[in-house]
This record gives C-alpha cells, sequence and structure tokens, in this order.
C-alpha cells in the first residue's frame, strides 16, 4: 500500500505535470488509503499549484501552464469532495472571488492570468469572463456568497464602470459585504481611491497579496 | 468552440512547432542573421495559423482558411502604401532586410499616457507634428472626457469624443503648417471612428483607423466593424499585434511563432492586401510580471525576427510599435527607443512607432522631442546590416535592462509635456535637449552615423 508521503507527493507532482489523470488516480488512492481530503488538497494539491504560480511569477512558466496546472487541481478535488463535508471543503479556501472585466471590456489576458494566481493561492474563484456587468457581478457575488469582488479593465472609457460597480453596491446596501478589488493596465492606485475601491492590484502578484490581505 | 478551448488548443500547437521546428530564444542575439531560423519562423506561424485559424468572440466561431486561400490572400498585398495629402503625400513602400532605402517615419501619439482634452492635447500633437522627419503619427489612447464629462466605452459620449479628439489632432497638424500630415486614429469603438471620419476636419482618405488582432488570433466585431469601415470610406487600415510573452504562446519562441500567424490572420480576415494599408504585426510584447512592455531582450529578439520573417515571405508593410518602459525626457527612454529601431529596420520594418507604457503614472507622458529622436535615428539606421544592429540592440540593452523591474516599475517615469516644452515657444528646454545630444553621443561613440 502505498504510503501518506508518497500519495501527498503523487497529488503535488500530478498538478506540477499538469495531469489530470495522474491527478484523479492520486486523489482516489488518497481516498482509498483513508487520507484526511482536507490534507490531501492543503499537502498535496495546493502546494503543486502554488509552485507553479511562483515559477510562473518567476518567468519560467506561463499562462497555459497556470490554466493546465488548474485544471489537473479542480480534477483532483472532484474525487475528494464527496468524500469530505463541504465545510472542510470551504476550509481549503482562502476566500471566495467573484472576477471579470467591467462592462464594454474584452481584455481577457490579464483576467485570465489574475483568476489563475487567485487560483493557485487557494482561492474559489468565479470567472464571469469579459464584460461583465455590474448587475451581474453583484447578483453572481450574493449567489456564491463571495467574500471580493474582482474587476479589471484595459481602456480608460472602461475605467468609469468600476465606479458604477462600486455605487451599485452602495445602493443596493451591499458595500459594506462584498471587498471590491481593482486592477488592469490604465487602473492605478489613485483611481482606486477615487473610486472608494478596497484595494489596488498593479499586476497579478500583489492582486493576489491584496487578496490575501483582504482575508486575513 | 469556446474561447478558453480555443486559447488551450493555441498553447498546444504553438508549444508543439515550437519543438518540431526547433527556436531556440537566444538572449545572446538580441538581432539575429540567422535566415534559416526568420524561415522556420516563417513556416511555423504559417502551419499554426493554417491548423488554427482565428477566433471571433462575437459568434464564438472559428474563421478557417485552406492553403491555397492563404496563398491567394498573401499574393493581394502590394507592398505600397501612399498615405497624406498634398505637400505630406508619402509612398511607404516594402523594406527589405539590411535594405539602405531611407525609411518613412510614422510616429506616435502618447499611447498610454491619460491626456486632457483642449489646448494642451492640441499642443502636444503640434509639437509631434511639426518635426519634420515625421511622415505620419499614430494618435491615441483615446480621451478620459468629453466636454468635462468622463467617458463610458459604449456611450453615444465616446461616439462625440472621438469625432471631437479627430478634429483637435487635425487642427494640431495646421497649426503646425502640415495639414495634409497623416495620422491614424485609436478610438476604441468603431462607431467612434466612424463619426470621426470627414474630409475636412476629421479623419481623411489618407488618414487611417486602427485594428487590433486580440491575444491570441481573435477577433470580435468591433474590430471587424473597423476594418469594414475603413474599407467603405476608403481609408489606410492599420492592423496591429503582435504575440504576447507569457500568453497563450507561451514563452518567447511560441509568441514569435503566434506572431507570425497574427500576420496572416490580418492578411485573410483583415484583409490587408485590399485597399490601402500599413501595420504592426510580427513583433512581440510581453504581459508577465517579469518582463514589461515592448523593448525587453527577449521582444527586442521576437520583434527582430518576426520583421525579418515577414519582410522576406510577405509584402507586408511592416511598422514597429515599441511602448517604452521609461518616461519622456530620460536617457532611458532613449536608449529603449534605440534598441527598438535596431530590431526594426535593419530587420525589414519601414516606419516606426512608439508612445510611453507609464499612463497610470501621470497625463501627458509624451512630447515632440522622443519623436525627433525616433526620426533622426531611424534614418541613421538606413543601411545598417544586422550584425551592426545586434551591437547597438546589445549595448543598449546592457544600460537599461537591468532598470526594468518591478519595484521600479519598469523604470523612471519621465517628464510630462508641459515640463519638457516651452509652451509659448513649443520648443524643447535646454535640459532636456542635453539629455537628448547625450543619447545621441553615446550612440555616436559606437560607431553610428547619427
Amino acid at each position: 500500500m502505498a504510503s501518506e508521503k508518497d500519495v501527498l507527493q503523487g497529488l503535488y507532482d500530478a498538478v506540477l505535470a499538469y495531469d489530470a489523470d495522474a491527478a484523479v488516480k492520486a486523489a482516489e488512492t488518497a481516498i482509498e488509503i483513508g487520507i484526511d481530503p482536507v490534507v490531501a488538497i492543503e499537502k498535496g494539491l495546493a502546494l503543486g499549484l502554488r509552485e507553479i504560480g511562483e515559477l510562473f511569477e518567476s518567468g519560467e512558466l506561463w499562462l497555459p501552464h497556470l490554466v493546465l496546472g488548474a485544471e489537473a487541481l479542480e480534477a483532483a478535488i472532484k474525487v475528494l469532495e464527496s468524500h469530505m463535508p463541504i465545510a472542510d471543503l470551504e476550509s481549503t479556501r482562502t476566500g471566495t472571488v467573484v472576477i471579470g472585466t467591467v462592462e464594454g471590456d474584452i481584455h481577457d489576458l490579464g483576467l485570465r492570468i489574475v483568476a489563475s494566481m487567485l487560483g493557485a493561492n487557494g482561492f474559489k474563484v468565479y470567472d464571469l469572463g469579459c464584460d461583465t456587468t455590474s448587475h451581474a457581478f453583484i447578483e453572481k457575488a450574493k449567489e456564491v456568497d463571495a467574500d471580493i469582488i474582482a474587476v479589471s479593465s484595459l481602456m480608460t472609457t472602461t475605467m468609469p464602470f468600476m465606479k458604477d460597480l462600486i455605487e451599485a453596491l452602495e445602493a443596493a446596501g451591499l458595500r459594506d459585504r462584498f471587498k471590491v478589488l481593482i486592477g488592469g493596465g490604465p487602473v492605478s492606485e489613485n483611481w482606486s481611491e477615487v473610486i472608494g475601491a478596497d484595494a489596488y492590484g498593479r499586476d497579478a502578484a500583489e492582486a493576489v497579496r491584496k487578496a490575501v490581505e483582504i482575508m486575513s | 468552440m469556446a474561447a478558453k478551448e480555443f486559447d488551450m488548443s493555441i498553447f498546444r500547437a504553438t508549444s508543439r512547432l515550437v519543438k518540431e521546428y526547433d527556436i531556440k530564444y537566444d538572449p545572446a542575439t538580441p538581432v539575429p542573421s540567422d535566415d534559416s531560423l526568420v524561415k522556420d519562423v516563417w513556416n511555423a506561424g504559417l502551419e499554426l495559423f493554417t491548423e488554427m485559424g482565428s477566433y471571433c468572440l462575437n459568434s464564438s466561431r472559428r474563421i478557417m482558411f485552406d492553403e491555397s486561400e492563404i496563398r491567394a490572400g498573401l499574393r493581394e498585398i502590394r507592398g505600397e502604401a501612399v498615405i497624406g495629402e498634398g505637400s505630406e503625400r508619402r509612398t511607404l513602400k516594402l523594406r527589405g532586410i539590411d535594405d539602405n532605402a531611407p525609411p518613412s517615419i510614422i510616429c506616435g501619439g502618447v499611447i498610454e499616457s491619460n491626456m486632457p482634452e483642449g489646448e494642451l492635447f492640441v499642443k502636444l500633437y503640434q509639437s509631434i507634428a511639426q518635426e519634420p522627419l515625421i511622415d505620419g503619427f499614430y494618435v491615441g489612447p483615446p480621451l478620459q472626457t468629453s466636454e468635462g464629462r468622463t467617458v463610458r466605452s459604449g456611450t453615444p459620449l465616446e461616439t462625440h469624443q472621438g469625432h471631437s479628439m479627430v478634429s483637435w489632432v487635425r487642427e494640431a497638424t495646421r497649426r503646425a503648417g502640415r495639414p495634409g500630415l497623416h495620422f491614424i486614429s485609436a478610438c476604441s469603438a468603431a462607431i467612434a471612428n466612424v463619426a470621426a471620419c470627414d474630409p475636412n476636419t476629421g479623419l481623411r482618405r489618407s488618414d487611417g483607423i486602427v485594428a487590433t488582432i486580440m491575444p491570441e488570433m481573435k477577433t470580435d466585431y468591433e474590430n471587424l466593424n473597423k476594418i469594414v469601415q475603413a474599407h467603405d470610406y476608403g481609408c489606410v487600415k492599420h492592423v496591429y499585434n503582435g504575440g504576447m510573452i507569457g500568453g497563450w504562446g507561451g514563452g518567447p519562441e511560441g509568441a514569435l511563432v503566434v506572431a507570425i500567424a497574427n500576420a496572416i490572420m490580418a492578411t485573410m480576415v483583415y484583409k490587408i492586401g485590399i485597399g490601402t494599408s500599413y501595420h504592426a504585426l510580427g513583433y512581440l510584447r510581453a504581459s508577465t510580471p517579469n518582463y514589461s512592455a515592448f523593448v525587453t531582450r527577449p521582444c527586442i529578439w521576437g520583434s527582430s525576427l518576426g520583421g525579418q520573417a515577414l519582410s522576406r515571405n510577405t509584402k507586408i508593410i511592416n511598422t514597429v510599435v515599441a511602448m517604452t518602459n521609461s518616461g519622456p525626457g530620460t536617457k532611458m527612454q532613449f536608449q529603449e527607443i534605440s534598441s527598438a529601431i535596431a530590431a526594426a529596420l535593419p530587420c525589414g520594418r519601414e516606419g516606426l512607432s512608439q508612445g510611453t507604457r507609464r499612463f497610470k503614472v501621470r497625463p501627458l507622458l509624451g512630447s515632440g522631442l522622443e519623436n525627433r529622436f525616433w526620426g533622426e535615428i531611424g534614418h541613421a539606421m538606413a543601411g545598417v546590416k544586422r550584425d551592426f544592429a545586434n551591437h547597438i540592440a546589445e549595448e543598449m540593452l546592457q544600460k537599461y535592462e537591468h532598470r526594468i523591474t518591478r519595484d521600479s516599475d519598469g523604470g523612471p517615469p519621465g517628464h510630462t509635456f508641459d515640463e519638457i516644452y516651452d509652451l509659448k515657444t513649443l520648443q524643447p528646454r535646454k535640459k532636456f535637449l542635453a539629455v537628448y545630444e547625450e543619447a545621441k553621443s553615446d550612440l555616436r561613440d559606437l560607431g553610428l552615423d547619427i
């Protein structure tokens, strides 16, 4: 029988190899030998994805590697989650983020990088994609009980929709319920202050740091 | 097919082609002279586009072409583009590798600075238009306000802003005594470009509309509408995009292959062979935390090879986009421009365009002075061969690349237009002219006749 150490290493390796099949197999073995699913996630899968995130940040890996690593992790989690209470699964999460580009903005590359990096750092991420209205952000955040709404914009003419989002949250009486994290090419710390956002990330790494700070 | 699926298919196909063609990034040679590598880069890019086609975000469908259609599309490109009017009329021609012919200089704009509307905006573009070596320029980004009100994408105010911004730029060319000077408009919305088209005070048929290819190999109706408007109005088309290091192509090698595929996509989907057009294709830019903007070492390497591959295998008239990390009025910006030009002119690119990436720092980060530098060094670089260009690029990179760090946000932010220029005389102040002369002197020390 495989040892717990070997299986955790297998989960870690599978994510680093972007191998969803191997990750699923290792997750099944983890269940078979009675490894706590929370341990399997935290000491195996998550460490692998975090490693990919660090390699991405240092320029040794690229966005597709983040996506592939996250897919392997998610495939294994699907196996593990049926063997653990939802509360335990949630305890493995750093937080829940609803993310997208604002209305009128279709530049998704930065969004995908930030979404992947948040995932690599333990956040449950709901990616609404491009051209997302304030209404859609708020509805999704309510539905999944998000901690953070993260919005990006690459155009000066779509930045004002960030302000609209914050005003919509205020109008709905939800401003205190969700933290708003903003970023994107033309967005700045100053803009964040002007519109009353909770945090600004100038790049993916800083966005993750700010999200972690929000949750701490 | 979902966009995410297309993105990952691009990654898989590109990774395979990079391996099959054994394309390897060589940081020691920022401007390679390896013709067999150039051939491999072209063939890999052609194979990628033939296999993948492009993707429309609105219809969620791939747009595919067979080999014979691609060959026919490439044959439609004529290798010549006439821009400007009257005494400002110019003919851009396909440049060869190591070409001796003097280039045309299509400069830019203040690509990523937040610009205020009104008199300062006009003066800034006047400072560019008055430079005698400039044959045209890029206008962008769109203004953030219109008549004092914040512009939101997709609103009527954005349409109105397109018209007013372009008419102010036309006024700038008129004040510079060059009313027929060519420029290209980068209004975000297609409808704003339509509103800007006006043969008298706005965008003339000798001017151009910018459309982009989205990373990677993707388009949408907004960009296709811009292309249709350029066709129907009969103005110049300018298609812009390269490969993104760190994006769906992967590292520098994959981004280069994607950059070539993007250029073929411009030929087939944006029909750049029909009507008058010139472009900024086949260059590399970076999105990842460890790289920045357009003039880092891997970007220079890829842009150089992309230019060579397109010049050798197509008749696409190609400019280079090279947003600098450092801001205007700094020596580092002149150094970045120098390495960008070294990777462009001797590599078969025609005109040049530029701007400062540092748009989030403060408004008005741009001036005529750096455009003057582009013009001077562009002409000095005509006839320079790739091996000497490699030497210049290497020397320049060594001077600035260590300064492109996350902590410095890429380098010194630079100075605003009203700091660099005396607004009464509309001439650069002595302090900044001295920096300019120092940068030229450094290039002379390297053996460049400037």
